[in-house]
């Protein structure tokens, strides 16, 4: 019984853990008209975003650029001359996809 | 015959109160605070009596409006706003004056993050009271959903810091503030709490003669709420839409051109039914 509950207390911390996790990524990007693009990301709860890897890739999925968000939560990359998107990714669960035509000033 | 008439003069004098005392507001308005994405954010700036649309004052010139912008825990930033206020006449069904405009462009809206606003007016003199009034008043917007710095005091003489982010307020939740005077809480100060019953018409400039509340008595008009001990107010809200809330009196400037003055905080809450 004793084992039961400790395997019961371990499991409920486990789904505590996870739940602590309960913010969602954010990220917005905008076109500053001069051949660069800036996004902006974080969390719903305020938590930062630097250090959060940024993928640029192109139609096909190809990587265009590997980057990461500085200490402001911000990257500003050139802008792809076709067609791209910008990933967000804070780990599974915790990744934004903007398509690069949704992008604009 | 004079000791007959004083008290028909008091009488008299308690009456023409009683008509005065109805709450002025300092209205800093923009039809949305919880924003999705930048965009071009127009505002007006009006001191009026929200909850009947009645008697718009004369505000005596906007003298500070500017944002402190802050995104998760980036460094806050202040962006002077001044260069966007304009006057304009604003009409109420009885009653017209100047009051301004300020329409904020996208560039300053763009990112994520908070945006408290912070408008600072001119002192307007209470004639029937022989009194001038300031009312320095906030509007907390948000852009993205990520939170910044809309519990944090931005430092002024008197404010009302929310406990609860006032760009996400349910109908039904309680708001909660703290009444700070020079960054130091206030034990029990008045602050008076009224609807925007009558939503303002940013096209027109005007407020309409409907009202959104029937009000089933004038106490209801203006609610009056008191800080507890340590500057606190809890208020609970009954119907979507826009709140306001007036600490009166609470500034540590207490006297303008050899005149009492109220030096008031006022904030903005905006509601949203659960659908």
């Amino acid at each position: 019984m004793k084992k039961l509950m400790i395997v019961l207390t371990l499991a409920a911390m486990t789904a505590f853990a996870g739940q602590a996790f309960a913010h969602s990524p954010l990220m917005s990007c905008f076109d500053n008209g001069d051949g660069t693009i800036t996004c902006e990301g974080g969390f719903s709860d305020g938590s930062s975003a630097s250090g959060v890897s940024i993928h640029v890739t192109d139609g096909d999925g190809k990587s265009v650029l590997e980057t990461k968000m500085n200490e402001d939560s911000e990257c500003t990359f050139d802008k792809p001359e076709a067609a791209y998107s910008v990933m967000f990714d804070a780990g599974e669960g915790h990744q934004v996809k903007i398509d690069g035509a949704d992008i604009v000033e | 015959m004079k000791k007959r008439f004083l008290p028909l003069l008091a009488a008299l004098s308690v009456l023409m109160i009683s008509g005065t005392a109805l709450a002025h507001f300092m209205v800093v308005y923009t039809p949305e605070i919880a924003l999705d994405a930048g965009q071009d954010v127009d505002m007006r700036i009006v001191f009026t009596h929200p909850a009947e649309a009645g008697h718009t004052m004369d505000m005596g010139g906007v003298e500070e409006f500017y944002v402190m912008k802050q995104r998760g825990d980036a460094a806050a930033k202040k962006v002077d706003l001044m260069q966007y206020v304009k006057e304009i006449d604003w009409k109420n069904p009885e009653s017209a004056n100047k009051a301004f405009s300020a329409l904020i462009p996208k560039k300053e809206m763009r990112s994520m993050g908070d945006y408290v606003f912070i408008m600072k007016p001119g002192y307007y003199m209470e004639e029937e009271e022989g009194v001038y009034m300031q009312q320095i008043t906030k509007l907390i917007l948000n852009v993205g959903g990520i939170p910044g710095n809309w519990a944090e005091p931005v430092g002024l003489p008197c404010e009302i810091v929310p406990l609860i982010k006032p760009y996400a307020v349910w109908t039904g939740n309680v708001f909660k503030a703290q009444v700070l005077s020079d960054g130091k809480p206030v034990a029990n100060a008045e602050v008076e709490v009224e609807y925007m019953s009558h939503m303002p018409d940013l096209k027109a400039n005007a407020m309409p003669a409907e009202s959104s509340v029937k009000y089933p008595h004038d106490s209801f008009v203006t609610q009056t709420i008191f800080t507890d001990a340590n500057g606190y107010i809890t208020f609970g809200i009954p119907k979507a839409g826009w709140w306001g809330f007036a600490a009166l009196g609470v500034g540590p400037d207490k006297e303008y051109k050899g005149k009492e003055l109220s030096q008031d905080a006022v904030i903005w809450v905006k509601a949203e039914d659960m659908k």
